[in-house]
């Protein structure tokens, strides 16, 4: 664990002992950015991600429709009806609908635009539930180590010998179908993973000297912990969030498509293709686009946190500049 | 070093729990083995006890001792007084109370006939029991193999009784819970038939010549039901209001597959009597508007809609079907609803107790082809709170009705019993929801049975030996006195046959097993001349007692042999009312 | 090295006495009445109190737990309440359905993976690895039931009538009968016992008993079966696999050895296969085990599309019916796996790769 010495101190420079070490990191985050931004599949990913980001926030501007709106007797539709795009030959008097019609007569381009919200979110919060409690209970297990330590691992030892999927899946069952209830399960279930790397990190940076020196100078265990070692150990917490996410939203999905997730009408992509995966081969289009949108969002944040993990780490950095 | 401490003390400690625990009760496994002690059978049996199996094989010629059962009296609460074998071919049942529908309810399934020496033999279930995987029955098919979690395989059996022996050799039952993989096998040629095509392939099935489409008459019912308990629906014009303010041919049209019918009784016309009477309110908003206002509240009001989302065959798309509801009455009434979604057992549990304040939506789907297990359950004087009190006129018609023999002279009741439903109001018949079965075009005998009972031995593809028909799941087991389930019920109609069977493709009974069942003036006792020489798979002849056997291990919750699957003997229970020696 | 396993084997008891609590407090946790959930929403009040009782459902919690416990350690899996019959002959009928899927998954992706990573380490930034990556990339980012359809979609329809039309579910062609290979050998053996079950298990894996009964035809029908599923399950590992053997490849490419053996004038392609690949085989070990694991939850999804009754989905099916006994046993049956899964890739390790060092 060499690449743990960067961190992300400039914008708190007090906390610094030594000036050197500040000027050290912004350089160090420097070339971590400019070899981010040479990674040609970093950029994509990023570029996926903002354009999705846009979408999400500006749904209701690009979404033709209303994602709830049920179209009977407003327009004449057919439940689901093959999309009808006016540029590939579709006749000009009938209602345009990029990706068709779903099973409920809505239009399934506009609740694709509003999925992205969803899986967005999905991805964000979950991940980020389980960065803080997974780090809290790392950092407490490597920093005071001992019997803290082997009881918090062996809990997460347990936890890890689940198939992730499963577990999630009992403790959907326990909280009941849901949204949020899937997002639980899925931060749970995720917790150990970022334990284990806060873990790592932690006891890496634990003896270096200038966690030595503000110990020596008396500050409080929590405040070495969260305002000197933490912030050493991001760096790789940033690389299992991001790649983390991708997990998340796939694990959403899959909750969702066996019901066990956003319950309808509520447009998440899961359950859109769960909905009507009865169809896939009447109506192939209902089941193409939500699966696709799913993959190009993951795909987004695999190619990000690959290239991330590529340009923090110094070694692996080496290399693929070779 | 202080971690590996740790974790050997740890390690101790458990091994420790462990060896505590493995030494501790161990009661679980021999409590399942043997319900109760043997019981000193309380209500004697006249001639003959129920365990008596000296001779395994009884030889045809050997006097016959005829077995029966009978209950003290009628205050343990179910409909059954007694069951006796008076000669080999014949046996009595004297009912609590008039029972109309007897003959529908005796031909169901879960009422089959098996040998009495090899159900003792084989201990009446339990786990591992032969009779769970292997019936014998006297069906034109027997069990081959049962690949669990594979397919099912019958053959046809030489030996049947009946004119008709099985006319493919070798059936063949697979199952997969996804409709478009069993339209795929279909299309693909690997399986002849398949149940429950999804609502959208319909089209797909009618546009292909190599298939057929057959549409399952539906037997079911989906209503909005109403608590007449709770403020404002204890009042009748705000019911009737409401009944006319939902277009139910737009939820039909909309999100139920084809063979759906709007509701135009609460029981579908596929019962006897079942659409008797006036036909249900046509709607009309304007007119709805008009007498809510009468009512009282020309302004609406708020209230809540109560669900499970649990897809049923009445209802397949629920949260879609309460979203237009809540929309529609908006609209023509101006009633604010809230939906709330519940957990299925809290949410029949509370409509049961009549706890719903609001609107909730539920439906039923047939155990018996008859108008007492659709009105009486929901209407008659034993039905539960659901609709808040009970409507007195309604009651009473239906007792009536009950307590007559023959369709035509029910039916004046049926229709009165019928239009007061329509004035009452106490829920809003909807909608029957259909399915349907698709064979390839070659299938010849190819039907939908509205019970779900589809009878293979009738079909048959040119040139083919084997028949293979997917569902959507595999049977739990193949003793149906204790299985409820379509997909299991389905597979033990192939093997074993009742008193009494439904016509293939309808709901009518005709004779089975037995030539004839008659009743007495006021419909208590029941009396069946047996069919002679039936021959049962396992090459032993039906008696008189065969049918006793089968009947009362599931009555008596004391035999030694009331094991079965799970013990549950649900429609057992769900049609004749309660076990005899019941344990609680 | 032996006080090493030991202790790591210590260690793994506290994680297997958690997951004995775990999946108690799991199946106990589940709302809803197991009653209904299995019999049926029509049974009567009389007739679940009999089931509850029956099935000891009534006592507290604790002595439920202590019963439970019990029965694990004398190797009883318990029962279950909707199919009436052990736990084992349950695991016994599901389990080789899953286990066949996942090995050849696994095949799949590891004789797929290994050779595209090592072409595209070879050929480094040539078109070829920059395809590969591209298709790894995508393959992590799939979902896997959308997969799984998108096959069945293309393999069983679009391509219906060509010579690559697959099967888009089952085991087996329907009717085709597998005598088990003892029954085929001619041996009398009683039905019962741990060594007939394993028998029994084994004439279950559909390829391995065609082969023991000579029947190519039932082997041909049975793989199949599986194609389409094992692609489904398979790819995402397969992406993994490729972009481990790949980078691990470049790593290794690079070293001093490698380029000595070059430059002493060995064959290029020996150098690649005996030096270069066999060293970078070593942490591929570690995600190959792991990935074996996680297998079982994509099998959830994949036995769903493909109609295959497997661990998966008698586990999901169990969970919703409240089928305690099946969740239960089926969880810690997997959890223990999972874990000698950990402890073998952790052992596996140390033995292959010297360079690590205990402390």
């Amino acid at each position: 664990m060499e690449a743990t010495s960067n961190s992300k101190q400039s914008k708190t420079p007090q906390l610094n002992p030594e000036g050197l070490r500040s000027a050290e990191t912004v350089t160090l985050w420097k070339t971590a950015w400019r070899r981010l931004f040479r990674r040609k599949s970093a950029m994509f990913g990023l570029g996926i991600l903002v354009f999705l980001l846009l979408v999400a926030i500006f749904a209701p501007v690009i979404a033709p429709y209303d994602p709830y709106q049920v179209l009977i007797g407003i327009e004449p539709v057919r439940m689901r009806q093959a999309p009808c795009i006016h540029l590939l030959g579709c006749p000009k008097d009938q209602p345009q609908h990029l990706m068709g019609i779903d099973g409920n007569v809505r239009d399934q381009f506009s609740r694709l635009i509003f999925g992205a919200r969803l899986s967005l979110m999905v991805g964000l919060t979950t991940v980020s539930f389980a960065i803080v409690v997974g780090t809290i209970f790392g950092s407490l297990a490597g920093y005071l180590g001992g019997n803290v330590d082997n009881v918090i691992m062996r809990i997460m030892d347990v936890l890890l010998a689940f198939p992730t999927l499963l577990l999630a899946i009992a403790i959907v069952t326990i909280l009941g179908p849901g949204l949020i209830n899937a997002l639980i399960a899925i931060s749970i279930v995720s917790i150990p993973a970022y334990a284990r790397v806060a873990r790592a990190s932690v006891l890496s940076v634990r003896e270096m000297e200038f966690v030595e020196a503000s110990r020596s100078l008396g500050g409080s265990t929590l405040y070495i912990l969260f305002g000197r070692i933490l912030p050493n150990a991001l760096t790789p917490l940033i690389v299992q969030g991001t790649l983390g996410i991708a997990t998340a939203i796939l694990d959403a999905a899959a909750l969702s498509f066996l019901g066990l997730g956003a319950q309808p009408p509520t447009p998440e992509w899961g359950t859109m293709l769960g909905a009507e995966r009865n169809q896939v081969f009447t109506a192939p289009h209902l089941v193409f686009y939500p699966g696709l949108a799913i993959m190009i969002t993951v795909l987004a944040f695999n190619l990000l946190g690959d290239g991330l993990r590529d340009a923090l780490d110094p070694r692996l950095a080496a290399r693929g500049a070779e | 070093m202080n971690r590996k401490s740790l974790s050997n003390l740890v390690g101790l400690l458990v091994l420790l729990s462990l060896v505590l625990g493995a030494c501790a009760p161990q009661p679980a496994a021999t409590q399942v083995a043997q319900p109760t002690e043997a019981p000193a059978q309380p209500t004697q049996a006249p001639a003959q006890p129920t365990e008596a199996p000296a001779q395994p094989t009884t030889p045809p010629a050997a006097a016959f001792e005829p077995l029966s059962l009978s209950a003290p009296d009628c205050d343990y609460g179910g409909l059954v007084k007694s069951i006796e074998a008076l000669d080999e071919y014949t046996v009595r049942f004297t009912m609590c109370e008039p029972d109309p529908a007897f003959l529908s309810k005796i031909a169901f399934s879960s009422f089959a006939i098996q040998p009495r020496e090899w159900l003792e033999q084989n201990g009446g279930g339990g786990e591992g029991s032969p009779l769970l995987e292997r019936p014998i029955g006297t069906g034109p098919y027997v069990v081959k193999e049962w690949k669990r979690g594979d397919e099912l395989v019958f053959e046809a059996f030489a030996d049947y009784w009946g004119d008709d022996k099985a006319k493919t050799p070798t059936l063949v039952f697979r199952w997969s819970s996804e409709a478009a993989q069993r339209l795929l096998e279909l299309q693909s040629g690997s399986i002849d038939a398949m149940d429950n095509p999804g609502p959208d392939d319909f089209d797909t099935i009618n546009a292909d010549a190599s298939l057929q489409l057959i549409n399952r008459p539906a037997l079911n019912i989906f209503y909005v039901g109403m608590t007449n308990t709770y403020p404002p629906f204890d009042n009748e014009m705000v019911r009737q209001a409401i009944a006319m303010a939902i277009d139910r041919q737009r939820i039909v049209d909309n999100f139920y597959p084809e063979g759906s019918e709007v509701a135009t009784h609460f029981s579908p016309c596929a019962i006897p009597n079942g659409c008797v009477g006036e036909e249900w309110y046509e709607f009309d908003p304007v007119k709805a508007k008009e007498m809510l206002a009468e009512a009282g509240y020309p302004d609406g009001f708020e209230t809540e809609l109560a669900y499970r989302d649990v897809v049923r065959g009445y209802l397949p798309q629920p949260g879609v079907v309460a979203q237009d509801i809540q929309a529609q009455l908006k609209e023509n009434l101006n009633i604010t609803i809230r939906i709330n979604v519940m957990e299925s057992g809290s949410f029949l549990d509370a409509s049961d107790s009549g706890l719903l304040q609001g609107l909730h939506l539920l439906g039923w789907g047939a155990d018996y082809p008859d108008q007492t297990n659709f009105l009486d359950y929901h209407f008659g004087g034993g039905s539960s709170k659901q609709f808040g009190d009970k409507f007195a006129d309604l009651v009473d018609a239906l007792k009536k009705a009950a307590a007559l023999a023959g369709d035509e002279l029910r039916k004046p009741f049926y229709e009165t019993a019928n239009n007061l439903i329509k004035k009452h109001v106490p829920m809003i018949p909807v909608a029957h929801g259909g399915s349907a079965t698709a064979y390839k075009a070659t299938v010849e005998g190819a039907h939908s049975s509205p019970l779900g009972n589809e009878n293979f031995s009738v079909m048959s593809v040119p040139g083919q030996n084997t028949f293979v028909w997917m569902q959507n799941a595999e049977p739990i087991s193949l003793y149906c006195a204790d299985e409820t389930d379509g997909e299991s019920l389905r597979g033990c109609e192939q093997v074993t046959e009742s008193l009494y069977r439904y016509e293939i493709g309808g709901t009518a009974v005709e004779p089975n097993l037995a030539e004839v069942c008659e009743a007495n003036e006021d419909l208590t006792v029941w009396t069946c001349t047996l069919r002679k020489g039936v021959m049962f798979h396992d090459g032993s002849m039906l008696d008189a007692n065969d049918v006793v056997f089968s009947l009362i291990i599931q009555w008596d919750q004391a035999s030694p042999f009331h094991k079965g699957n799970t013990g549950a003997f649900s429609y057992w229970s769900g049609l004749w009312g309660a076990f005899l020696n019941a344990t609680e | 090295m032996t006080t090493y396993i030991l202790r790591r084997i210590l260690s793994s008891i506290p994680v297997l006495i958690g997951i004995l609590f775990v999946t108690f407090a799991l199946g106990r946790l589940i709302p809803g009445d197991p009653c209904r959930a299995i019999l049926g929403e029509k049974a009567t009040e009389v007739v679940c109190n009999e089931f509850i009782r029956r099935h000891g459902l009534d006592k507290p919690i604790p002595v439920q737990f202590s019963i439970y416990v019990g029965e694990i350690m004398r190797g009883d899996l318990g029962t279950s309440l909707k199919y009436g019959k052990p736990v084992t002959d349950l695991i016994v009928e599901r389990l080789p359905t899953t286990l066949e899927l996942s090995l050849a998954a696994m095949t799949f992706s590891v004789l797929i993976g290994i050779p595209l990573g090592v072409i595209s380490a070879v050929k480094h930034n040539s078109l070829v690895d920059v395809g590969t990556m591209v298709l790894a990339n995508i393959g992590v980012s799939m979902p896997v039931f959308w997969l799984g359809l998108m096959l069945a979609y293309v393999f069983a329809l679009l391509l219906k009538g060509t010579p690559l039309q697959l099967p888009p579910s089952g085991r087996l062609s329907p009717g085709l009968s597998v005598p088990p290979f003892y029954e085929v050998w001619g041996w009398q053996l009683a039905a019962e016992g741990m060594g007939f079950k394993l028998l029994q298990f084994i004439s279950r894996l559909n390829t391995i008993n065609s082969v023991l009964t000579w029947r190519w035809d039932i082997f041909s029908d049975a793989v199949k079966h599986l194609i389409l599923p094992a692609m489904a399950v398979g790819t995402i590992p397969l992406a993994i696999i490729a972009r481990m053997t790949r980078s691990s490849m470049l790593d290794v490419l690079g070293q001093d050895y490698v380029r000595t053996a070059r430059a002493k004038g060995l064959p290029r392609l020996e150098v690649i296969l005996k030096h270069a690949l066999r060293n970078a085989l070593l942490p591929l070990v570690t995600i190959i085990g792991l990935s074996l694991g996680s297998f079982l939850g994509g099998a959830v999804l994949t036995e769903t599309i493909f109609g295959l009754s497997g661990v998966g989905r008698v586990l999901y099916d169990a969970i919703t019916s409240r089928d305690y006994g099946v969740v239960q046993s089926f969880t810690i049956v997997i959890a223990v796996f999972f874990v000698i899964l950990n402890l073998l890739v952790d052992i596996s390790y140390i033995y292959l790769d010297p360079r690590v060092r205990l402390e």
